[in-house]
């Protein structure tokens, strides 16, 4: 009840333009679904949400892969060592966007910091292109949704009972298998509450792209930005919202029927 | 699209409009506006022309609109007895739908020049007064039917000195595709405005023969040097490259190389064919006081205003007589001077306009290559 007015706001001053724009898609320029014929014909869209998906996936692997093993080591720690291991995640995380990506910029570029080192220590005879391209990219994106899911996999794995594995261990299990078939099964609503939250807002991604990616490298939401705001038409770009919000919600429906069975 | 890029603004980018940079340049200018309100009206200014009237000013925030402030709004407002009050930023699709639904709270906007175009074509703006405005101030291209000029940037060649011991780098837009006499990575602006007639001139097309653009053509050439070419986003990843050295020529709009030059970096800038764009004042259509917002242009077209906003930005003045008062070193930057006006050639945004929208599909589809 003490939420109704917040939604009430909520609804009136931001669901309801939402909708007036989405509704758009529909409309204009004219009434009928030519918005989404257009989207389907046409190369350009097709290809920049296969960008986006294929970006926003590559990413939620890579974020999995570096936060796992960084959040049972949160989980399986001093409290000392946790803190600080926290604060390393977080301070970024309160970090501008565009200060990371020109940071990432310093490090990566020809003359920087990464490829200095690799000169130096021979490990290549000049520098390599480490960013606009989609190294560079999944580098920053990487980096910049670690936090997504560090956090919901450290809460999953700080529940998991430890006896589970000791008893695992005391049966003769291997640490390798005892590790794959108790804690990994039993940390898996972390890993896809986690994988779901990357890949969803890696989705609306458009500033790194810019700032690290490279010519080809561009997404949906740049493409969505450029026609409302540089060119003034309305009608596709959201025609392509939509689309966008009927792939998160699908998304998240699914999850929850995976959570379902996992438990 | 075309949205500023010199000192100042890069938040008005319109690559990134990142949430947290717009609400900086907003709080901005809501500050600013507090300012402008908090200002007491003297004794003396009851009696002036304006006296009670108001008008909102709209621009891109930062040193940007600060010098507007500054320069035309408080300036006029001292004068008349009108208050200005400043509001931001600048947002195309927020002027369409203020306009549309019939009573804009914006007055006075600053615009880029194809959506000056945009918005004759839709309506969107009252036709300036010349009774009231004095186009003898301007130069004749910069007075338009529908907006008065602001200021003048450019698109310039520019190369690292220390690649290119002074006065052997690139001079030409040609020189920025050979990749013998002139090797290493160059830096483009990743935006298909600008892009096509500077790749145009390097094939060779004239000035007089730029319009319409040969799209097939500009995108061939560009395919010649693709790979050697760094995209820059945002115009302070221009200066950058420039002073890291990522690349060694290319690109740059003049007020970003003098800034860069100030602080200290090895950089040169040619003038041959330097590629002149402008911002427009414009009144939105609807505007409650079009005579009052009709007298601040004027206002701001005036010398000595126009060498305040110009000293403040290191944006060129559309008034020539503005010179006389610009600072002396900032006079070899400025695309207007004289000798470099010679030299340059103004971006056809009416012709950019009608064409905004296959044009940006054509270029999505090139970068995808």
């Amino acid at each position: 009840m003490l939420g109704l007015p917040a939604l009430a706001f909520v609804a009136g001053v931001f669901g309801i333009p939402v909708l007036l724009f989405l509704g758009k898609a529909f409309t204009d320029p004219s009434p009928g679904v030519q918005n989404f014929k257009l989207i389907a014909s046409d190369t350009l869209y097709v290809r920049v949400l296969w960008n986006t998906v294929v970006v926003s996936g590559a990413t939620t692997f890579f974020a999995l892969l570096l936060g796992y093993p960084f959040a049972y080591t949160l989980a399986n720690t001093s409290p000392r060592i946790r803190r600080l291991l926290i604060f390393v995640v977080l301070v970024p995380f309160w970090t501008s966007l565009l200060v990371r990506a020109f940071s990432w910029t310093v490090l990566l570029q020809p003359q920087g910091l990464i490829n200095a080192m690799l000169v130096g220590i021979g490990f290549v005879h000049k520098p390599i292109e480490l960013m606009f391209n989609r190294t560079g990219l999944l580098i920053g994106m990487v980096q910049m949704q670690l936090p997504f899911v560090v956090f919901p996999l450290y809460s999953v794995m700080t529940t998991i009972d430890p006896a589970y594995v000791r008893a695992a261990s005391g049966l003769g299990a291997s640490p390798v298998r005892s590790f794959w078939k108790i804690y990994f099964p039993l940390s898996m609503p972390g890993v896809l509450t986690g994988g779901l939250l990357v890949f969803v807002t890696s989705l609306g991604y458009f500033i790194t792209p810019a700032l690290l990616g490279g010519l080809r490298d561009f997404m949906i939401a740049q493409l969505i930005h450029d026609q409302v705001a540089d060119i003034g038409i309305w009608g596709v770009p959201a025609a392509l919202s939509i689309l966008l919000l009927a792939g998160t919600f699908a998304l998240f429906g699914l999850a929850k029927a995976a959570g379902v069975r996992t438990k | 699209m075309m949205s500023k890029g010199l000192l100042a603004v890069d938040s008005n980018d319109s690559t990134l409009p990142a949430a947290n940079l717009r609400r900086r340049t907003f709080l901005a200018g809501a500050g600013a506006a507090m300012a402008s309100a908090a200002l007491p009206i003297s004794a003396a200014a009851q009696t002036k022309t304006f006296s009670g009237r108001k008008l909102v000013y709209v621009s891109w925030g930062g040193v940007y609109q600060d010098s507007q402030k500054l320069a035309y709004c408080a300036p006029f407002a001292a004068e008349t007895g009108a208050r200005v009050i400043q509001d931001g930023p600048m947002n195309e699709a927020k002027v369409r739908t203020m306009v549309g639904a019939g009573s804009p709270e914006w007055d006075v906007c600053d615009v880029t020049d194809t959506f000056l175009f945009n918005g004759v074509t839709n309506n969107l703006f009252e036709k300036i007064d010349y009774q009231i405005v004095q186009k003898n101030k301007l130069a004749p291209d910069y007075a338009q039917d529908y907006g008065v000029g602001n200021c003048v940037w450019s698109y310039n060649v520019c190369y690292s000195t220390k690649a290119f011991s002074n006065s052997n780098g690139p001079k030409t837009w040609a020189d920025l595709f050979d990749l013998k006499r002139f090797p290493g990575k160059r830096m483009f602006r990743n935006r298909v405005y600008a892009t096509l007639e500077i790749a145009l001139l390097a094939d060779g097309v004239t000035a007089d023969k730029l319009y319409p653009l040969d799209v097939d053509r500009a995108l061939r050439k560009l395919d010649t040097i693709r790979d050697e070419i760094t995209w820059w986003n945002t115009p302070s990843q221009s200066q950058q490259f420039i002073t890291d050295g990522a690349v060694t020529c290319g690109v740059i709009q003049n007020g970003r190389a003098f800034d860069a030059a100030r602080k200290g970096a090895s950089i040169a800038i040619e003038w041959d064919q330097n590629l002149q764009s402008l911002d427009y004042l414009v009144v939105l259509r609807g505007s409650k006081d079009v005579e009052a917002a009709m007298h601040l242009l004027n206002r701001s077209i005036q010398e000595d205003a126009q060498a305040r906003f110009v000293n403040a930005t290191a944006y060129a003045p559309v008034n020539p007589g503005a010179f006389d008062y610009v600072d002396k070193p900032l006079q070899p930057w400025l695309p207007t001077q004289p000798e470099h006006a010679k030299l340059g050639i103004t971006m056809n945004a009416m012709w950019w306009n009608s064409q905004l929208e296959s044009l940006n599909e054509r270029w999505n589809k090139w970068r995808l290559g």
